[in-house]
């Protein structure tokens, strides 16, 4: 079957339409950097501003331990924690995932990483799907490397490909799985399978896209087009705290707001009701799919969260569960939509969805 | 917040939220956040987006609403002391649910020494109560300061309430809760539902008649403790 070409799917840049219309803006790009080095008087403000938040917090924070705990009630207690732990198991791999996307647009030459992939899209799309075995970090880190290898020149649906698949093909995701379940029922080979499968079904279809710069959110899109424009004109250590800057400042946001929700909802939404649809075969698939949307938890250890679950539900819906969540969750959408638009993640959502209750099924009746 | 996490590493704290497992992990890239977030500050040369289009006033608002909570729960995490999770968030998971153990480890439990048996936690205890309730078990194992939380079974609330404790493999988001049942009627009065206690005694049938515990902690005492450092049981 036959795929648009690469570049009609790639992130606009300086090879396409996008560049050229911002040649005479590269002009200006070029006068910043023969001008030298110069820091606003804003930068000061800032570090200095910077420098008396950090007091004045750790002065209000001196006072509140003197008063005590604050006696809020436990669901608002247990929601700021559970948002909280979220939010600092979460913080690590965000570094990390933006290091290594800057290392990746930054550090490692252009042609490099693009070279090494085979040129046929599907055998592409596999190898990227894998990347995951070599970099082991949850699904939230995933995100600022996805952005980064859009920016480095991959396509879309390949970035999306990536993104999708891993967090379930690599060595951690693999080994706690196996911890939990063993080769029991196949959980542990219906998730690699599928997460696999699902990652490439939903590249191929992306990139039959007619308009692929479509499927990026507006503010993305543009940011892709400001790098390829005048990018090259700053050093690698500017671009290196550019980019920490700006992914930082765009994903911890919605890293908070994706864990707030998770965490209001761990509290609210009595649990009854998700274990009560366990005995359906085919809510059960849904209450499990539900389940791992509203937790929000890291494909890492959602084996061990989800096992005391393996008695009362069938294995097809621990696997839907296990594929569906990694892909899709609340925190996840709220990461995604920095890269994606809302219509994108919708039929994403959609189609992930569909083919994790398609894979669970199979394995209630294969199992 | 990477400055925040520091400040929880420093003051010992993280285990509050995450398995210690992760601690190094967590600590070093925090540091290098901190790091790259204040040479962007100091030295991070003049080259913002001039090109950019103004964004447009819808996205200017998502973005300073999502700037404003983002601010606001960082003050959040400053201000409220940090605290473990409480029985709302137990009640929301099924107690012993993931009480492991086997028939060697069981085998292992039945011929432990004294000072063994002595440490055995909430996790043990609720491991064992799972595979067996042979009153001869338990004979010659009296239960020695199993320090937990309160919290009511919910099928004798009156009289019998567990010794919990949060098994974390992860984060406190994974948190779910053994117990160990302890009989002693109108225990209410006494000790509240979340506050942290030590029991000793003995387990024997259960006298409850709602319970469905049919072994429990019929208890020499029970005393008010203060929550450990580390709450959670890894």
């Amino acid at each position: 079957m036959s795929s648009p070409s690469l570049d009609s799917a790639r992130a606009p840049g300086p090879h396409d339409g996008g560049g050229s219309d911002r040649a005479g803006r590269d002009h200006a790009g070029h006068d910043h950097a023969m001008a030298g080095p110069r820091r606003r008087p804003a930068h000061y403000l800032w570090l200095v501003g910077g420098v008396g938040v950090l007091v004045t917090m750790v002065a209000l924070r001196s006072l509140t331990a003197e008063a005590g705990p604050w006696g809020l009630p436990n669901p608002v207690q247990d929601l700021l924690t559970l948002s909280t732990s979220v939010v600092v198991e979460s913080l690590p791999f965000i570094v990390l995932g933006i290091a290594l996307s800057i290392l990746v647009q930054v550090w490692i030459p252009e042609a490099w990483l693009l070279r090494i992939l085979p040129r046929n899209p599907w055998g592409r799309r596999a190898v990227i799907s894998l990347f995951g075995m070599f970099l082991p970090v949850c699904e939230c880190g995933n995100v600022p490397l996805a952005r980064g290898l859009v920016r480095r020149g991959f396509t879309i649906p390949e970035s999306m490909t990536f993104l999708v698949a891993a967090p379930i093909l690599n060595p951690v995701t693999i080994i706690t799985t196996h911890q939990a379940f063993g080769f029991d029922d196949g959980i542990l080979v219906a998730r690699l399978l599928g997460g696999f499968l699902i990652a490439n079904v939903l590249g191929w279809l992306f990139s039959k896209h007619p308009d692929p710069h479509s499927l990026l959110s507006g503010r993305f899109a543009e940011q892709c087009r400001l790098d390829d424009g005048h990018g090259h004109t700053h050093s690698r250590r500017d671009q290196t705290l550019d980019l920490f800057v700006r992914e930082s400042s765009i994903l911890m946001p919605a890293l908070v707001i994706g864990s707030l929700v998770a965490g209001g909802i761990q509290v609210l939404v009595p649990r009854e009701v998700l274990v009560s649809l366990g005995s359906d075969p085919l809510l059960s698939m849904l209450a499990m799919m539900v389940l791992a949307f509203v937790i929000s938890i890291c494909a890492n250890v959602d084996s061990f969260f989800i096992l005391p679950f393996a008695s009362t539900f069938l294995p097809g819906s621990i696997v839907a569960f296990l594929v569906f969540g990694p892909i899709v969750d609340i925190k996840m959408l709220a990461l995604m939509r920095t890269t994606y638009s809302t219509r994108t993640l919708v039929q994403l959502t959609t189609i992930v969805a569909l083919m994790s209750a398609g894979l669970g099924l199979v394995v209630n009746y294969v199992a | 917040m990477a400055a925040i996490t520091l400040w929880l590493a420093v003051t010992g704290q993280l285990a509050l939220y995450i398995h210690p497992r992760y601690n190094v992990f967590t600590v070093t890239m925090s540091i290098i956040a901190v790091v790259l977030a204040v040479a962007s500050v100091v030295g991070r040369r003049d080259h913002d987006d001039e090109d950019a289009p103004p964004p447009r006033r819808s996205q200017r608002a998502l973005g300073l609403t999502a700037a404003a909570v983002a601010g606001l729960f960082t003050l959040g995490m400053v201000l409220v002391p940090p605290a473990s999770l409480s029985t709302a968030t137990a009640d929301q998971r099924e107690m012993n649910a993931t009480a492991g153990g086997d028939e060697e480890s069981l085998a292992a439990a039945a011929t432990a020494d004294e000072a063994s048996i002595a440490r055995f936690t909430v996790r043990e205890w609720a491991a064992i109560l799972r595979q067996t309730s042979d009153l001869s078990f338990f004979a010659d194992k009296p239960v020695t300061d199993l320090v937990g939380f309160v919290i009511a079974d919910e099928d004798d609330p009156e009289n019998v309430f567990y010794v919990s404790r949060f098994v974390v493999t992860c984060c406190a988001v994974d948190a779910q809760p053994l117990g160990v049942p302890v009989h002693l009627p109108d225990w209410a009065a006494t000790f509240e539902p979340d506050s942290w206690v030590s029991v000793s005694g003995e387990f024997a049938s259960n006298p409850s008649s709602s319970s469905l515990q049919p072994v429990a902690v019929i208890p020499d005492t029970v005393d008010s403790v203060e929550q450990p450092r580390e709450p959670y049981l890894f």
